[in-house]
């Protein structure tokens, strides 16, 4: 593996929570004009991704799964130092739940010949953590979720990576190709370079592949989701006094009545 | 793509373990698997995967399991994915469950993903209330982005339907259930893995005593605010015999152990009390306490959400409002005793 690895990280558009604010009264979200970002976990897979090109040579490809206008994102990871985007997307993938959309996003990084595949740790808007782990099962991939840090043996042709544990961690040597998935906040996402990023945004232009550019159109979307949302409650805010005492005192008699 | 839903049956719980001892969140969804299957008539299994766990397999039985499957084997010790993966699947495909429901621990997640593909299976995650509909279809509701709905996530076509359920959610109960010969109720299945077809070798595995904060009735949780010094939290908590807790923000720097993180990717807790200083109330934290009976905030911003989140409220520095709090909790004690 003269050539360093070919990594492939994920990247997801999701809304941005910072700018979603909560109505105290209702205790609903109003989102309708957040805008969309980069999924912050997600930052940190890229970090990883920059790290272990670092280490062992190899190129960088950013793949998001999402609208035309998730274009951002993968503009976001070249920005910040990623070789090249590929932009899954194609009416066929709407409402595709975990399954199809891990299923995409392990084709994509198959037709890339991917060594590793970094993914975040969870999407903050639909928080499943599922997808890593299915993309590792779509390919027959190994799979390291959890990971603190990396260390890679390419020499060996396995990758290396810290898992936080209940309780501890555990260090688990994968066999390449593997799926990884960085625990939200393990590393310090480096800023974007003024010269990429105004590459990413004036010169950079995605490869775009549809579900029939991966030979799976029949297997995504809505339709191919084993689950489906049977209804939507609002969730019953709970009732809270919000009694803003001004001593330590007050503060401990109310304290008081409960234990 | 869909499956003969018919000859799916049985509620299955995978029962997590490490080093022999089982994750709590195991019991605490066996107990909610007896409720299910006593709803829908089948029959609750207990899965255990391990080395030498066939204890574990009967204990499952003692605690309300009409069945417990044993995979013993030296590949499942300790946890991989890519193993207990290829067993899980072989077993769903020959003994085709409906439902499965897996702890929402970092070793469930790492096995639910991994399971659910190869099984074409539908898999929510982090549900906060599971129930069974008229046709015995799981109802796997959790809070959506932002915890403003709950969504109810059913799964028609597919099976089985898996579930993850973060720890604390649900309550583990007592085993009351008297089984006398619980070893006769335990089937020890095929290992259909070998060690020289795994992709992954655990070269290294160290793991403390894990605190368990998820019983307390009263619960002290700092957050940022603390600025590296937990004592004010601590002292409040030993003198109020409570446990003390952390935002994720808190833990990722090291100043509290990973277990004692509330929210939606730590613990549930429900104390009678809930103590947050130095808490801004994101909704990922807010997730983990919203159940508490009281909550208390003390924050030096007027404006920090959480005071739209609790009972009683003081804007002020934590490292002065908690030691006088922790003053007066104990004067009074001074005099009651
Ligand atoms: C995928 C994902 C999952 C997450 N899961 C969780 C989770 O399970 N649990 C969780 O907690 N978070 C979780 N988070 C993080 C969450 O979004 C917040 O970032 C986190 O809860 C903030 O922690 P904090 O309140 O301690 O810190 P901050 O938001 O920084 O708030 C610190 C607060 O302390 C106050 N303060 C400062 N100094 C003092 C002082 N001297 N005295 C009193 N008050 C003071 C400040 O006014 C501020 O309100 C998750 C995030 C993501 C993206
Ligand atoms: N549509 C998508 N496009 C690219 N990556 C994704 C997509 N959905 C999920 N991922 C990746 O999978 C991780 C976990 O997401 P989730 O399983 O949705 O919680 C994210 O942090 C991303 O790295």
């Amino acid at each position: 593996m003269t050539d360093g690895w070919n990594i492939v990280v994920c990247v997801k558009q999701v809304p941005d929570a910072d700018d979603v604010t909560i109505d105290p009264d209702t205790g609903t979200l109003n989102r309708s004009d957040a805008p969309a970002v980069l999924n912050s976990p997600d930052r940190n897979a890229v970090e990883s991704a920059l790290e272990l090109r670092a280490a062992v040579g190899g190129t960088v490809t950013a793949i998001t799964m999402g609208p035309p206008v998730a274009k951002a994102v993968l503009q976001t990871a070249v920005g910040a130092g990623a070789d090249g985007g590929v932009l899954l997307t194609d009416r066929a993938f709407g409402g595709s739940d975990t399954w199809p959309t891990s299923l995409a996003l392990a084709r994509a990084a198959a037709e890339l010949d991917a060594d590793v595949v970094i993914c975040g740790e969870e999407s903050t808007d639909s928080s499943t953590g599922q997808v890593p782990p299915g993309i590792a099962a779509h390919n027959g991939w190994s799979q390291l979720t959890y990971v603190e840090s990396l260390e890679p043996r390419p020499d060996e042709g396995v990758l290396v990576g810290k898992r936080d544990v209940e309780g501890g961690y555990e260090r688990v040597a994968a066999q390449l190709p593997v799926v990884v998935a960085m625990e939200f906040g393990a590393n310090v996402p480096r800023p974007a370079g003024l010269h990429r990023k105004i590459f990413a945004e004036t010169e950079f232009e995605p490869v775009e592949w549809t579900a029939s550019d991966l030979g799976i159109e029949e297997q995504v979307g809505l339709a191919n989701s084993p689950t489906k949302v049977g209804g939507m409650d609002t969730a019953s805010p709970v009732e809270r006094e919000r009694v803003v005492v001004d001593s330590v005192d007050d503060l401990y008699e109310h304290i008081e009545e409960v234990v | 793509m869909s499956v003969d839903i018919e000859a799916y049956e049985d509620v299955w719980v995978f029962v997590e373990q490490h080093d022999g001892v089982v994750a709590p969140v195991s019991w605490e969804l066996l107990a909610k698997g007896r409720e299910l299957a006593d709803e829908t008539g089948d029959d609750l299994v207990a899965l255990v995967m391990g080395d030498g766990v066939s204890a574990l397999a009967e204990a499952a039985v003692s605690r309300g399991a009409d069945r417990a499957l044993l995979a013993d084997d030296p590949v499942f010790e300790p946890y991989r994915a890519d193993p207990y993966g290829e067993q899980f699947r072989a077993l769903v495909e020959e003994r085709k469950p409906s439902i499965v429901l897996i702890g929402g621990s970092h070793t469930g997640r790492d096995f639910a993903g991994r399971v659910a593909v190869p099984a074409h299976a539908g898999l929510t995650a982090d549900c906060t209330e599971l129930d069974v509909d008229d046709e015995g279809l799981l109802l796997a509701s959790r809070p959506t982005f932002g915890g403003d709905a709950m969504a109810t996530i059913k799964c028609p076509a597919h099976r089985p339907q898996m579930a993850t359920v973060r720890p604390g959610v649900f309550d583990a109960g007592n085993p009351t259930e008297h089984v006398s010969d619980p070893a006769a109720a335990v089937e020890e299945v095929e290992v259909v893995v070998a060690e020289e077809d795994t992709l992954s070798t655990v070269i290294e595995r160290v793991v403390g005593d894990v605190v368990d904060i998820t019983d307390a009735d009263v619960v002290v949780a700092g957050g940022a605010g603390c600025e590296g010094n937990f004592a004010p939290i601590e002292e409040l908590a030993d003198a109020l015999g409570g446990e003390v807790a952390a935002t994720r923000a808190a833990v990722d720097e090291g100043w509290v152990e990973p277990a004692r993180q509330v929210g939606q990717t730590g613990k549930t807790v429900r104390p009678q009390l809930y103590v947050a200083a130095g808490i801004s109330g994101a909704v990922q934290h807010l997730e983990g306490m919203n159940d508490s009976d009281v909550v208390v905030a003390v924050n030096t911003d007027p404006n920090a959400p959480i005071f739209e989140n609790a009972d009683y409220g003081i804007v002020g520095d934590l490292h002065e409002v908690l030691p006088e709090l922790t003053a007066l909790v104990r004067a009074k004690q001074e005099v009651t005793a």
